[in-house]
C-alpha cells in the first residue's frame, strides 16, 4: 500500500518559489490501478517521481508498505525501490547500445538473477518480440519500443509498477495495443499500477483516477470497481 | 563481471572507441620513447666496461700491491693486470718511441681486441676479433709502426733486452679512448716478457692499471674492501666515472625524448577528456535507469571505477604492445647510431607505459565521469534535472596535475617541469591567440562571401573553442613535423652548400720541419695543394697574471689542463677578426716595453672568455720546461668554417721559432683520391691525418637518422592531435546531427551541406596549416643562426604545402567523421532515436 499524506513541493525560480504541488493526500491500495490524470503543468509528473521516491517532497510524508521513504536517505530509497518498484516511461527509455533482449535483462543481471537471459527472453515472448530479440533499439518502430520497455518493467516483478505517460509517443493505434499489453500483464502479475497520463481512455481503464490541478487534487472518482 | 558485460556492450555501442584510442596513443608513445632511451641507456653501460676492458680499473703510478691481487681471488674477482709506458724499440737501424702496453694473458676482461694479418687494412673481412693479449715472445703493433720501423709481420723487434716477434697489428683497443693521440704507436706485449726487457727501472714513468671484472654484488664487495687501501696516487675508475659525459649526455636525452613524448601525452590526454566528457553525457540516461531501478550510488561508482580501470589496463597493456612494435621500428630508423646488440631492457619502461595509461585516465577521462554517481534518478523522468558536473576549470587543472607528475617522473626535475608546462602553455597561448583573431576575420570576410562560405566560416566561429582545441592539437604537431622534414632536407644541403666545393676537408698535423718538405713534394706529386703550412709549439698556460689559477678554473677549463697548440704569423689569418685591441703592425715597438722577453700575445675571445682575461693580462707559458711571459694584446673572433687551421694563441715571428715544432695543414682531397691517405701514412707514419670528410658525413648521417626517427615519434604526435580533432567533432557531433536534418528538412540538399562541412574543416585545417608553417619558420631560423650558423633562407615550400595539406587533411577527416549527418534521415535525428 502507498500512502501519500500533505505532499507539497515547492522549486525555487527566478521568479521566486513555485509550488508545484500542494497538500496532496493519496493512497493505493494493493493491486489497484490508479491513474494520475490533469493538464500539462499541474504537477502530475513531480507526483509520481516523489511516489516513486526518485524525488523528495518539500513537505509531507510518503509511505510504502508502512515504511516512511521520505525519511530514508537516498541510499535507502534506492534499496526500496530496487524491491518494490517498477517504470515505464514515456520516451522509452532504452538503452542504444544494449539490443532489446539485454535492455530486459539488464535489471535482472544487476540484481544478480542467474538466469536473467532466459527471463528476459520470456518476456519478450509475452509482448510478441521473441523474433527481434537481438535487435537494437534503433532498428524498432516506437511501438516496439514501448512494448521492449514493458516487457523490460514486468521481468523484474516489481510490486508497484509507475508508468509516466506510456502512449505519449506513440500514434493511437499503437497506443492502443500498448494499453492492452500494459493492462494484460498488470492483471496477470497483480501489480499495483501508478499511471500518469492525460488521455482519458486510458485513465478509465485504471480502477481509480485522481486529477491534479495546478498541484492540487481536486476529483477523485472510481472509474471502475477494484475487483473487476 | 558485471562491469566487463557493461564495458563490452559500451565498446560494441562504439561509444569507446576514442578513448580506448587515446589511451593507447598516450602509451604507444612513452612506451617506445622509454624502451628505446633505456635499451640504449643499457648498452651504453655495458659497452663502457668495454671502454675499460674491465667493470673497473685502478691507475696508478706504483706497481699493484700483491695483496690487492690476493684479495680479489679470494673474493672471487676477476683481475688482469697491465703497465703502460713509453719506451725506445728498435729493428734493425730504425728505432721509435713507442707507446708500450704490457698486458697479462686475459686483457681485455671486457670487450674485445680487433686484430689483423694486412697492415692498414680497412676491409672488416680482414679484421680478427680476439678475448686475449699477445703471447709471451710475441707482440702486436699498430701497423703504421711498420713502416716507421721499417720492417715487415713476423720481423722482429727489440723492447729494452728482449726481442719479441710483431705477428699482428692492432686495429682496435677497447680501452685506446676515442681521442687522437699524438703519442707513438702501440706496442702490445705479453706481461710475462716484461721482467727479461729490464726497461722498467727504479724512477720509470710507468702507469700501472689494475683491471677488474665480477657480478655487480661481488664487485661492489670488492671495492668497498679497497677504496680505504687507495693511496693518493691510486686512482678508482668505475664504468660510470669513466663514461661520465656520456651517461649525462643519455640522460639528457632520454629526458627529452620523454618529455617530447609527453607533448603526444598532453594531446591523447586532451582528446581522453573530450572523448570521456562525450561518454560521460550518453551515460546520465543510463545511470538514471539504474538508479532508479534501485541501484545505489555506491554500486554506480564502483561499476564505472571498475569500467575505468578495466579499460585503463586493456588500454594500457594494448598500449605496451604497439609500443614495442614503434620502438622497433624506431630502432631500424636509427640503426647506426646504436651498438649492434641492444640488450634487453628492464622494468622501468614498461611501468612507465603503464603508469601514463592509468594516470592518463585518472586525470583525463575519471574527472568527467566523476558526476555520475551522484546523479539523480529524477533525470528519468524530467530532463530539465540540473546535472552537477566538476566544473571545466577543476577538470583543466586535474588535467594540468597530472601532467605536471607525469612530466616529473619523465624528468626527474622541477626546473625542466616547470619549463616544459610553461613552454605548452605559451604554445597554446601562441596558437589560440592568432588562431582566434584569424578566425574572427574569417566570419567577418564570410560575410561577404557567398552563401556556403557564409555558413561554413560562421560555423567555425559558433563553434570556436572546439576549433581552437582542434587548432592547437594539429598546430603543434605539425609544425614539429614540417621542421624535422625540413631539416632533413633542406637545411643540411644548405649547411653543405656553404662550404665551398673544394673547402679543405683533410687536416694533416703533426709533421715534423725535416718531413715537411718531403710531405710537401708528395702532395705535389699528387696535384695536390695544401692551404700552406703552419708551425706548431706545444705549450701550457701555467700562471695567470702571475697567479696560478684556481682550481676551480683548472678544473672547468680543459685549455688550463693540456698542452696547447701555440703558433705565429705576421699577417692576421683569414677568417681571423680582431674584436678587441689592435694587431701587431699597429703596436708600435713592443720588444722591452712591458720587460724583458714579454711577447705580445693574441688570444681568441671564447678562451679567454672562459679563462678569464683580458686585453692587458698576462700569462705565462710553458714549453718544454722552459718559462716565458706573454701580454694579451689583441682578441679574435674565428671563423671555423674556413676549414684551415685555427689557433687560440698566435704570437708574432721572433718568439717561438727556439722552441721545437710541428707543421700541420688543410687541404681538399676529392673522393677519388682517397688512397692518398694511406700512402701518405706509410711514407710518413709520424703524421696524423683528421678525416673531416668522414667526419661530416658520420654527422649528417647522424642527424639524418635522428631526425628520421623524431619524425616518426611526430606522427605518433600528429595521430594524438587526429584524435583530438575527431573528440572536439563528436562533442559537437549531436548538435550537427540536429542542423543538418533541420536544413534538410528545409529543403537544403545533402552536398550543399556536405559543402559547408568540407569549407569548414577544410579552412580550419589550411589555418592549422599557416600557423605551423609559422612555427617551423620560426624553428627554422633559429636553428639556422644558432646551429648551422648560416644565413637565413625563407622556406616558401612550407607556406604552400603547410595550409594545403592542413587542408586535405582536417578537411577529409572531418567530412568522413560527420558524413552521418547527411546519410542518416532527418526524421530520425529530429525524433531523436
Amino acid at each position: 500500500m502507498i500512502e501519500a499524506s500533505h505532499i507539497s513541493k515547492e522549486v525555487a525560480t527566478s521568479a521566486g518559489t513555485l509550488r508545484i504541488l500542494d497538500d496532496v493526500n493519496l493512497k493505493v491500495d494493493d493491486g489497484e490501478a490508479l491513474a494520475i490524470v490533469g493538464p500539462s503543468g499541474s504537477g502530475k509528473s513531480t507526483l509520481l517521481g516523489i511516489l516513486a521516491g526518485l524525488d523528495l517532497p518539500s513537505a509531507g510524508q510518503v509511505r510504502i508498505n508502512s515504511e516512511d521513504i521520505t525519511a530514508m536517505d537516498e541510499e535507502g530509497r534506492a534499496a526500496m525501490r530496487a524491491r518494490y518498484v517498477g517504470f515505464v516511461f514515456q520516451s522509452f527509455q532504452l538503452l542504444p547500445s544494449l539490443t532489446a533482449l539485454e535492455n530486459v535483462a539488464l535489471p535482472l543481471e544487476l540484481r544478480g538473477d542467474a538466469h536473467a537471459l532466459e527471463t528476459a527472453r520470456r518476456f519478450l515472448e509475452r509482448v510478441g518480440l521473441d523474433a527481434r530479440w537481438h535487435h537494437y533499439p534503433r532498428q524498432l518502430s516506437g511501438g516496439e519500443q514501448q512494448r521492449v520497455a514493458l516487457a523490460r518493467a514486468f521481468a523484474s516483478q516489481p510490486k508497484i509498477l509507475f508508468a509516466d505517460e506510456p502512449t505519449g509517443n506513440l500514434d493511437t493505434a499503437t497506443g492502443e495495443t500498448i494499453n492492452n499489453l500494459l493492462f494484460q500483464l498488470n492483471r496477470e502479475a497483480g501489480t499495483t499500477l501508478i499511471l500518469v497520463t492525460h488521455e482519458r481512455v486510458l485513465a478509465s481503464r485504471c480502477h481509480r483516477r485522481v486529477e491534479l490541478q495546478a498541484g492540487r487534487l481536486v476529483n477523485s472518482e472510481a472509474a471502475m470497481p477494484v475487483n473487476s | 563481471m558485471m562491469a566487463l558485460k557493461l564495458l563490452w556492450r559500451s565498446w560494441r555501442g562504439g561509444q569507446l572507441g576514442l578513448i580506448f584510442g587515446s589511451l593507447v596513443m598516450a602509451v604507444v608513445v612513452v612506451t617506445s620513447v622509454a624502451l628505446l632511451a633505456d635499451r640504449v641507456e643499457r648498452a651504453l653501460v655495458k659497452e663502457s666496461s668495454h671502454f675499460l676492458a674491465a667493470d673497473a680499473q685502478v691507475r696508478s703510478s706504483r706497481e699493484i700491491p700483491s695483496q690487492w691481487l690476493a684479495e680479489a681471488h679470494e673474493q672471487g674477482v676477476m683481475t688482469a693486470e697491465m703497465a703502460l709506458f713509453a719506451s725506445m724499440v728498435y729493428s734493425g737501424d730504425y728505432n721509435h718511441l713507442a707507446s708500450v702496453k704490457a698486458v697479462q694473458d686475459n686483457y681485455p676482461l671486457r670487450g674485445v681486441l680487433t686484430l689483423s694479418e694486412t697492415p692498414f687494412a680497412t676491409d672488416p673481412e680482414q679484421f680478427q676479433q680476439v678475448d686475449h693479449g699477445p703471447p709471451p715472445g710475441e707482440a702486436w703493433v699498430d701497423s703504421r709502426l711498420l713502416p716507421l720501423l721499417n720492417m715487415n709481420l713476423g720481423d722482429r723487434l727489440d723492447v729494452g733486452e728482449v726481442s719479441l716477434r710483431a705477428t699482428r697489428v692492432i686495429v682496435e683497443e677497447p680501452d685506446r679512448g676515442g681521442s687522437f693521440s699524438l703519442f707513438g704507436a702501440r706496442v702490445l706485449m705479453n706481461w710475462t716478457d716484461l721482467a727479461a726487457s729490464g726497461v722498467i727501472q727504479p724512477g720509470s714513468r710507468v702507469n700501472y692499471r689494475l683491471l677488474l671484472a665480477a657480478g655487480d654484488d661481488d664487485l661492489a664487495d670488492y671495492l668497498s674492501w679497497l677504496e680505504p687501501q687507495l693511496a693518493v696516487h691510486d686512482r678508482l675508475l668505475s664504468p660510470d666515472e669513466a663514461q661520465a659525459g656520456l651517461t649525462d649526455t643519455l640522460a639528457q636525452g632520454r629526458r627529452f625524448l620523454l618529455l617530447a613524448g609527453s607533448l603526444g601525452v598532453v594531446l591523447a590526454g586532451i582528446a581522453l577528456a573530450l572523448a570521456s566528457r562525450h561518454f560521460a553525457v550518453g551515460q546520465t540516461a543510463t545511470v538514471a535507469l539504474l538508479k532508479s531501478w534501485g541501484v545505489s550510488a555506491r554500486r554506480v561508482r564502483a561499476l564505472y571505477w571498475q569500467q575505468t580501470l578495466w579499460l585503463g589496463l586493456v588500454g594500457s597493456l594494448l598500449g605496451l604492445v604497439l609500443g614495442w612494435v614503434i620502438h622497433e621500428v624506431l630502432i631500424v630508423l636509427v640503426r647506426e647510431l646504436l651498438p649492434v646488440n641492444l640488450p634487453a631492457p628492464g622494468w622501468r619502461p614498461w611501468l612507465t607505459g603503464l603508469a601514463t595509461g592509468l594516470l592518463c585516465l585518472l586525470g583525463f577521462a575519471l574527472p568527467a565521469l566523476w558526476h555520475l554517481p551522484a546523479l539523480s534518478p529524477l533525470v528519468v523522468l524530467r530532463r530539465d534535472v540540473p546535472v552537477q558536473l566538476v566544473g571545466a576549470m577543476r577538470r583543466l587543472l586535474i588535467g594540468v596535475v597530472v601532467v605536471a607528475a607525469m612530466l616529473l617522473w619523465y624528468s626527474q626535475s622541477l626546473a625542466m617541469t616547470m619549463a616544459v608546462l610553461g613552454g605548452l602553455a605559451l604554445t597554446a597561448a601562441t596558437v589560440m591567440g592568432p588562431g582566434w583573431l584569424l578566425l574572427r576575420l574569417l566570419r567577418h570576410l564570410g560575410n561577404r562571401a557567398g552563401n556556403v562560405w557564409r555558413l561554413a566560416l560562421g560555423n567555425l566561429w559558433r563553434r570556436r573553442v572546439q576549433s581552437l582545441v582542434l587548432l592547437a592539437g594539429f598546430v603543434s604537431a605539425m609544425a614539429i613535423l614540417m621542421t624535422l622534414v625540413m631539416i632533413r632536407t633542406s637545411l643540411l644541403e644548405e649547411w653543405r652548400w656553404q662550404l665551398a666545393e673544394d673547402a679543405p676537408n683533410h687536416f694533416l698535423v703533426n709533421v715534423a720541419p725535416h718531413e715537411l718538405a718531403g710531405v710537401e713534394k708528395l702532395l705535389a706529386d699528387n696535384q695536390l695543394q695544401s692551404v700552406g703550412w703552419y708551425a706548431m709549439v706545444r705549450g701550457r698556460i701555467t700562471l695567470i697574471d702571475g697567479q696560478p689559477p684556481s682550481e676551480e678554473l683548472v678544473d672547468s677549463n680543459e685549455a688550463l689542463r693540456r698542452e696547447l697548440n701555440l703558433s705565429w704569423s705576421s699577417q692576421l689569418p683569414e677568417g681571423n677578426v680582431v674584436e678587441w685591441g689592435a694587431w701587431w703592425d699597429q703596436l708600435g715597438d713592443f720588444s722591452g716595453r712591458y720587460g724583458e722577453d714579454v711577447a705580445p700575445v693574441s688570444i681568441e675571445q671564447d678562451l679567454a672568455e672562459e679563462i678569464g682575461v683580458t686585453l692587458g693580462s698576462r700569462l705565462t707559458f710553458n714549453v718544454g720546461g722552459l718559462t716565458f711571459e706573454g701580454l694579451i694584446t689583441s682578441i679574435r673572433s674565428l671563423n671555423w668554417d674556413t676549414m684551415t687551421p685555427n689557433f687560440y694563441i698566435l704570437f708574432p715571428e721572433g718568439y717561438l721559432e727556439k722552441f721545437p715544432r710541428i707543421f700541420m695543414t688543410s687541404l681538399y682531397l676529392p673522393p677519388e683520391q682517397k688512397p692518398f691517405v694511406n700512402e701518405l701514412l706509410k711514407a710518413y707514419p709520424t703524421v696524423l691525418v683528421i678525416e673531416l670528410d668522414m667526419v661530416i658525413d658520420r654527422i649528417r648521417t647522424m642527424v639524418s637518422q635522428v631526425t628520421h626517427g623524431l619524425e616518426l615519434m611526430t606522427l605518433l604526435i600528429l595521430g594524438c592531435g587526429v584524435l583530438v580533432m575527431l573528440a572536439a567533432v563528436k562533442l559537437s557531433m549531436d548538435e550537427r546531427l540536429q542542423e543538418s536534418a533541420i536544413l534538410r528538412t528545409l529543403g537544403s540538399t545533402g552536398r550543399r551541406i556536405l559543402a559547408v562541412q568540407s569549407l569548414e574543416f577544410g579552412t580550419l585545417g589550411a589555418l592549422s596549416g599557416l600557423l605551423a608553417a609559422s612555427g617551423a619558420e620560426l624553428a627554422l631560423f633559429l636553428l639556422q643562426q644558432r646551429m648551422f650558423e648560416a644565413s637565413f633562407r625563407l622556406h616558401p615550400e612550407l607556406w604552400l604545402a603547410g595550409p594545403l595539406l592542413g587542408a586535405l587533411l582536417v578537411g577529409a577527416l572531418g567530412v568522413a567523421y560527420t558524413r552521418q549527418s547527411v546519410t542518416r534521415p532527418p526524421l530520425q535525428v529530429l525524433s531523436g532515436l
